[in-house]
């Protein structure tokens, strides 16, 4: 690495990083439930990992897909919860990028991962995504309906996601299901660098 | 005469699918936050040309491949250059990046020139080896202000669709006259290989 | 779904607080006279038996300060929500007259029923926010639980595709219809009546849930459509209560209107899209719901119809009184 570039990409990183806790929650105008819904819409590491963990438990069929819509969720809220109300035990970017990337890298490899398994890495990450959630999403003014809105929006979206994944046909729609994994899991070794590179 | 022909067509596709992408690049370094991140993130596969050639010659030894190859190699590539990029981000030193990227055109079209079909596991380590130079080279620069994961998303993105345009290159091979422009679309990758290796030692 | 509970339970108690005594009501007036472009007298100019400057107490718009009687407001201009305190303790409403200084003028009203209203600044600059009647749109029916609950209900009712196709067709026209004969004034309906009507609409959808659950069939699960139509009508003239807030000078009611109305479709469109794609993923997902879980949404169509009804009929038996 140049040396000049190294305090530039420090300054660079470390904006990056911190910005999702200053940003403040999405005003849509029709109220905290809304918001909450548009603050999962419009936070990519919410999303990803909601979409990385729908992947896997469609991949994994009915049965998985099933523990994962309502074990997500209420991990979700859980975690949420306890990070509204403790914020500063909410700082978890490592952790919360390790989730993605290996729920990413199990559906690119189509892992034969146990129901159960499913269902903790579900829990494991919903709590996760939950305390960061709550942690940045209650300072800003978001009360329990936001924080009810975006886990609505998370179970809306894993249910969705996961039953069309359950019901794609094998051959190109199911890779196209694990290129997508693999693209998430990508993501989340490049994080894995931006993260070690800012620490310092 | 018609090869030759049809090979002009081919750079005329490639040339249009990169003007559809050029305008991400100006918009990239404009503004900063979550959309800046993610273009910039976007544009940078496409900015370099060296990169470009390599990733479509990914897509085109796969369709040659056929299946299982056709999708385990998209499959792997980004995982792999995600390493290289994580390597790079870490600052483990990789010597000769830039004659890693420009070997990985020649070696890549050549593949797709001679209709090689190795192993699996030959093809896969030989683009695995390669994904890691190209992630190393360009995993790392993130643009001041922006979003570290939106770019990172945006940059696996382009690397992915550029295998498609690869992919769907090369399902040209299905026809005995697409078999050859296949086949030369290879050599041009090739060819351009050479000239970037050139530029490098140079 | 916690969520949605919360909102239904603050929904209830908001319209629990808004039911309000009336006796012996007056209407106030109050005028707004622009005298600088950020600087507004204003004054009450028409009272009951009471002065209406010791009962009523205006809210101005974020950025407006006042002092005696100057409204001094930011860049924006007098523009925002601007509420009234204190209506329904001897004034049912207050009417607001903007005179603007380029001699156009714009009235709003506000009421019990409508406490708060949106000034929007004189009308040749609402041009480009015109946009805002669309959100606005979007916004009433996003936040009218009882116009979703209703459209929850019909799609309980509805057994496929084309029953479906056209019973949300049937609403859509119908409340177009209504909505437009009450912003162009051709048709008035009081909000007290209204809303218990609307609320008994609700409340005629259980029943006819109940009746499906069971097997049985009857005109409105035979013709959904028919229903939708006829009590669509209803819930126009409550949409038109929404776009009332505005306050719209006369020239820029069609468009209003039409952004309006395209709003709220495009909030009804999402509504419907998202429960029918909830359903079809419950249904891939070969979900077993115990029968009290299964029959929820009925229940909660059926009991919130009904609370609304008993509410907002006493509300209306108060008013008369």
């Amino acid at each position: 690495m140049r040396p000049a570039a190294a305090p530039k990409a420090i300054v660079a990183l470390s904006a990056a990083v911190a910005a999702p806790v200053h940003a403040h929650l999405v005003e849509t105008g029709f109220g905290a439930f809304y918001d909450g819904i548009a603050h999962v819409a419009v936070t990519p590491a919410d999303l990803i990992v909601v979409v990385a963990l729908a992947l896997l438990a469609g991949q994994r069929g009915t049965r998985a897909a099933r523990y994962a819509v309502f074990a997500l969720p209420v991990a979700w809220l859980a975690g949420g919860m306890i990070g509204a109300r403790w914020p500063s035990a909410a700082a978890l970017p490592l952790l919360t990028t390790l989730s993605f990337a290996l729920a990413g890298a199990l559906v690119a490899l189509n892992a034969k991962v146990r129901d159960v398994g499913v269902a903790a890495l579900a829990i494991t990450a919903g709590v996760l995504h939950g305390l960061v959630n709550g942690a940045t999403m209650a300072p800003a003014g978001a009360g329990a309906l936001a924080l009810g809105g975006a886990v609505s929006a998370i179970f809306f979206l894993t249910a969705i996601l996961s039953a069309e994944v359950t019901a794609l046909p094998v051959g190109w729609p199911r890779i196209v299901v694990r290129v997508a994994g693999s693209w998430i899991a990508a993501t989340g070794l490049l994080m894995l660098g931006w993260l070690a590179r800012s620490a310092p | 005469m018609k090869t030759q022909m049809k090979r002009w067509k081919q750079y005329a596709a490639l040339g249009a699918a990169m003007l559809v992408l050029a305008p991400a690049t100006a918009l990239a370094h404009r503004e900063a936050g979550q959309a800046a991140g993610f273009l910039s993130g976007l544009a940078h596969p496409v900015s370099g040309l060296d990169h470009v050639v390599a990733m479509i010659a990914v897509g085109l030894w796969g369709a040659v491949l056929g299946p299982p190859a056709i999708w385990v190699l998209p499959v792997a590539f980004p995982v792999v250059m995600a390493l290289g990029g994580l390597m790079g981000l870490l600052g483990f030193p990789l010597p000769g990046v830039e004659i890693g990227i420009a070997v990985s055109a020649i070696v890549l079209g050549a593949m797709v020139l001679a209709q090689l079909r190795p192993p699996l596991w030959v093809a896969a380590a030989l683009v695995a080896f390669f994904a890691i130079f190209h992630g190393h080279a360009h995993g790392r620069e993130l643009p001041e202000g922006t979003s570290a994961l939106l770019y990172s998303l945006g940059f696996v993105i382009a690397t992915g669709l550029l295998h498609l345009v690869g992919i769907l290159l090369g399902e040209a091979h299905r026809w005995s006259a697409g078999r050859q422009t296949v086949r030369a679309a290879g050599g041009g990758v090739a060819l351009a290989g050479l000239f970037f290796l050139w530029r490098a030692v140079a | 779904m916690s969520g949605w509970l919360r909102m239904l339970l603050l929904t209830a108690l908001a319209l629990l607080a808004s039911a309000a005594t009336a006796h012996e009501m007056s209407m106030a007036e109050m005028e707004l006279r622009q005298i600088s472009p950020r600087e507004f007298l204003w004054q009450w100019t028409a009272s009951g038996n009471r002065p209406a400057s010791e009962v009523l107490k205006p809210v101005w718009p974020e950025g407006c300060r006042v002092e005696e009687n100057v409204v001094r407001c930011g860049d924006a201009g007098l523009r925002g929500t601007l509420a009234i305190e204190g209506i329904g303790k001897g004034y049912s409403a207050a009417m607001v007259k903007v005179y603007w200084l380029d001699g156009q003028m714009q009235v709003y009203t506000i009421a019990a029923g409508q406490p708060r209203v949106r000034l929007s600044g004189p009308a040749n600059d609402t041009r480009p926010g015109a946009w805002a009647y669309l959100y606005l749109g979007i916004e009433h029916i996003l936040l009218g639980v009882d116009h979703l609950l209703f459209v929850l209900g019909l799609l309980l009712i509805v057994q496929n595709r084309w029953m479906l196709l056209k019973t949300v067709t049937a609403f859509t026209v119908a409340h177009s219809i209504t909505l437009a004969v009450a912003t162009l004034g051709v048709a008035k309906v009081a909000a007290a009546p209204l809303n218990a009507a609307i609320a008994l609409s609700i409340l005629f959808l259980g029943p006819e849930i109940v009746r499906r659950w069971r097997g049985e069939t009857s005109f409105t699960i035979h013709h959904p459509w028919v229903v939708a139509f006829a009590f669509g009508l209803l819930h126009g003239f409550g949409f038109a209560s929404g776009l009332a807030q505005l306050g719209l000078p006369r020239n820029e009611i069609p468009l209003a209107l039409l952004l309006f109305n395209v709003g709220v479709e495009i909030g009804q469109l999402v509504f419907v899209i998202g429960i029918l794609l909830l359903e079809r993923s419950f249904r891939l997902l070969e979900f077993h719901w115990p029968k009290l879980v299964e029959r929820l949404p009925g229940y909660l169509v059926g009991t919130l119809g009904a609370f609304w009804t008993i509410q907002r009929v006493a509300i209306l038996l108060r008013g008369i009184k």
